[in-house]
């Protein structure tokens, strides 16, 4: 009978649909997009350097002195890369160091990596532009970013002096020759670090077979989420703790969290607006049919009875019109999730985490599910305002209206 | 002029029974203090000018109203006492209503208007289907089960609507100017199918009507002005029934 009452008015009540089901598509593939522009920028902020999760000792993160050491970090990170989650592990030593080139000198951020896994885990490699990335059997070698190369005035070959403090307290010297030069687009990476062989770095700073920190990434950031549990007893049974990409990229997570809360603000008003114009039809069509309501009442159905049909009929109004909505909005966010959206210059907060031209929405049972549910609950909760109107009506009263 | 008020199969036994609406300042008395008792089986005609109560009152037995002052009693259950929820209750089990339009749901067949009254009863699907269409068949509308209210003459949804109230055998049932919308035939045709419904099954009917075609057949006629009877007389059961 519900069912049949919705197309009583077949106009409006297809009005109401098509509003429901327009806001629920909106939501669906806004929020698909938001979500998968979010995606691209962690995974690509992420993958370039940092990795997904990242092994370090207790207080590394606070204050990462290289004296806080991994004990055998190659035997570690072959324990991480075995666990559900995680597809690659990668030890690193880091060190605040001076680099000079004669006359001149920097400040730079010095990073010892084993060529081969660090491969797997940092997408640095692939944004060498001259000459190469480090390979395994690398000994006097470095990479730069390009930034820091122009700085120094380096040409590929020439020979850069490292100048840090070691472990035991010692001063760590070395000379290395630069083979490559990266350029990330991420201006402090470009700017700032260097890389080289973990093996000379150990030697060179005393560290042993020790490392500082060990980079983590698996499919997806999502799956190296879900393995956070699991990585972190795995810290705990070692004396380590694990940063999630929030801890790495403390910036984007804000970023992220900021730019969502004030669409969140959009979302929320759209949802008032079709639950606006979705009471207001309805209790149009209450007040149509109050002297049916009052018939009804009269052969007998309690008031209470008759309030929860007119519910039903609400519900089932916006279930077909939400569903409808997540298949129009689901079905737009994997058309485009697999064309993508061609997008011109980024500004802002998407320009500094260097995202692509080509986004791609994300369809997801989050994306696909929240904001439709957030219209179905919340038209159901504004229903209740007619549906007490209902409860309170007087049969003879209803009778009688026009 | 009044019957004898102890008659012990008496289905509606009103006992000084008013119901005063204010108008602004002024005060309508709707109904006046009025004593009223309907038998078991009275096919009454309850008349009178237009204002003189006789909705106020059919609302009242049907507990659809609450008097002012003064008891109902329906089928022996003092309605002064029930809940709204209540009354429903009573309205569903123990009174047929027949109004004079908007009876139907629009949404529904003819049959299935007549299931609904069942289904709240909470009567299941094929006794259901069973007896609503033997009462769609009791008022001669074998047929047209599956006929929507708005594909239905006045005097035929007239008809689905005495059925509905018929189908849950109720003690009463209470028609407000039932043959007010119909052409002089319909009109002629459902009074006879009421009177007939009535010697048949003996259901209690009490009809507030302008009709003279409705007074005519009645066995008892009720006059009232002004919120109170003032006469009440019962004729043959010769005239009655053709
Ligand atoms: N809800 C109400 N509020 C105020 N006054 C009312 C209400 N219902 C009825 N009345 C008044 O009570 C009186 C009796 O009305 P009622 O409808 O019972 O008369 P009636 O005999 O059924 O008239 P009709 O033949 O026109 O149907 C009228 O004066 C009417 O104006
Ligand atoms: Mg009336």
């Amino acid at each position: 009978m519900a069912w049949r009452n919705l197309w009583r008015q077949p106009m409006r009540t297809a009005l109401s649909l098509l509003t429901m089901a327009l806001a629920a598509a909106l939501l669906v593939f806004m929020l698909s997009f938001q979500l998968g522009v979010y995606d691209t920028m962690k995974s690509n902020a992420l993958r370039i350097f940092d990795g997904f999760a990242r092994l370090q000792p207790p207080g590394y993160a606070d204050d990462p002195d290289i004296r806080r050491t991994i004990t055998d970090p190659e035997a570690l990170a072959a324990k991480a890369e075995q666990m559900k989650g995680v597809t690659a592990a990668a030890p690193r030593a880091t060190s605040y160091v001076i680099l000079s080139n004669g006359e001149r000198s920097y400040g730079a951020a010095i990073v010892g990596v084993s060529p081969a896994r660090e491969r797997q885990v940092s997408t640095l490699a692939s944004t060498v532009h001259e000459g190469r990335y480090l390979k395994p059997g690398d000994t006097d070698v470095v990479v730069l970013g390009d930034a820091l190369a122009r700085n120094l005035k380096l040409k590929l070959g020439d020979k850069v002096t490292l100048l840090g403090s070691a472990l035991d307290g010692t001063i760590a010297v070395d000379s290395l020759r630069l083979v490559g030069l990266f350029h990330t687009g991420i201006g402090d990476l470009d700017r700032q670090v260097a890389e080289m062989p973990l093996r000379r770095f150990q030697q060179g700073f005393a560290m042993g077979n020790t490392a500082n920190t060990i980079a983590l990434v698996g499919p997806s950031l999502g799956a190296v989420n879900d393995a956070l549990p699991r990585l972190d007893r795995l810290a705990k049974a070692n004396k380590l703790t694990i940063e999630d990409w929030g801890g790495l990229q403390p910036g984007l997570k804000q970023a992220i969290t900021l730019d969502f809360s004030t669409s969140m603000l959009w979302y929320v008003s759209l949802v008032v607006v079709v639950v606006f114009i979705i009471l207001n039809t309805l209790l149009m069509s209450v007040l149509e049919r109050t002297r049916e309501f009052g018939m009804l009442m009269a052969i007998g159905m309690r008031a209470s009875l008759v309030g929860r049909m007119l519910w039903l009929e609400l519900i089932l109004l916006a279930l077909i019109g939400t569903v409808a909505g997540v298949v129009l909005g689901g079905g737009l966010a994997l058309w485009y999730g697999h064309a993508g959206i061609a997008v011109g210059a980024f500004e802002g907060l998407m320009a500094q985490w260097g995202l692509p031209g080509r986004l791609y929405p994300s369809l997801s049972a989050t994306s696909a599910l929240v904001g439709p549910a957030v219209i179905v609950v919340s038209v159901a909760v504004a229903g209740l305002i007619p549906m007490r109107r209902i409860r309170r009506l007087d049969p003879v009263k209803a009778m009688r209206a026009a | 002029m009044q019957p004898d008020t102890s008659d012990a199969h008496a289905i509606v036994t009103c006992r000084g029974v008013s119901k005063i609406y204010a108008h602004g300042a002024v005060e309508v008395r709707a109904v006046d203090g009025l004593d009223l008792d309907v038998a078991a089986g009275d096919f009454a005609a309850l008349s009178g000018p237009s204002g003189s109560g006789k909705t106020t009152l059919l609302n009242m037995i049907g507990g659809l109203d609450r008097p002012t002052s003064g008891t109902v009693t329906v089928d022996g259950e003092d309605l002064s006492g029930l809940s709204a929820a209540h009354l429903a209750e009573l309205r569903l089990h123990k009174i047929g209503f027949v109004f004079q339009a908007y009876n139907l749901i629009p949404v529904l067949s003819a049959l299935e208007n007549i299931e609904f009254v069942l289904q709240l009863l909470g009567i299941d699907a094929k006794e259901r289907h069973d007896r609503a269409a033997a009462a769609l068949a009791d008022v001669g509308l074998t047929g047209m089960e599956e006929r929507r209210p708005s594909h239905l003459s006045g005097g035929q949804q007239q008809r689905v609507a005495v059925a509905r109230a018929l189908v849950a055998r109720p003690a009463i049932v209470l028609a407000d100017e039932p043959t007010a919308n119909l052409d002089s035939k319909s009109a002629d045709d459902l009074v006879s199918l009421m009177a007939e419904l009535n010697a048949r099954s003996g259901t209690t009917f009490l009809i507030g009507t302008h009709d003279a075609r409705v007074i005519a057949r009645a066995r008892r006629h009720i006059e009232m002005i002004d919120g109170k009877i003032t006469s009440d007389t019962t004729g043959d059961l010769a005239d009655v029934v053709q």
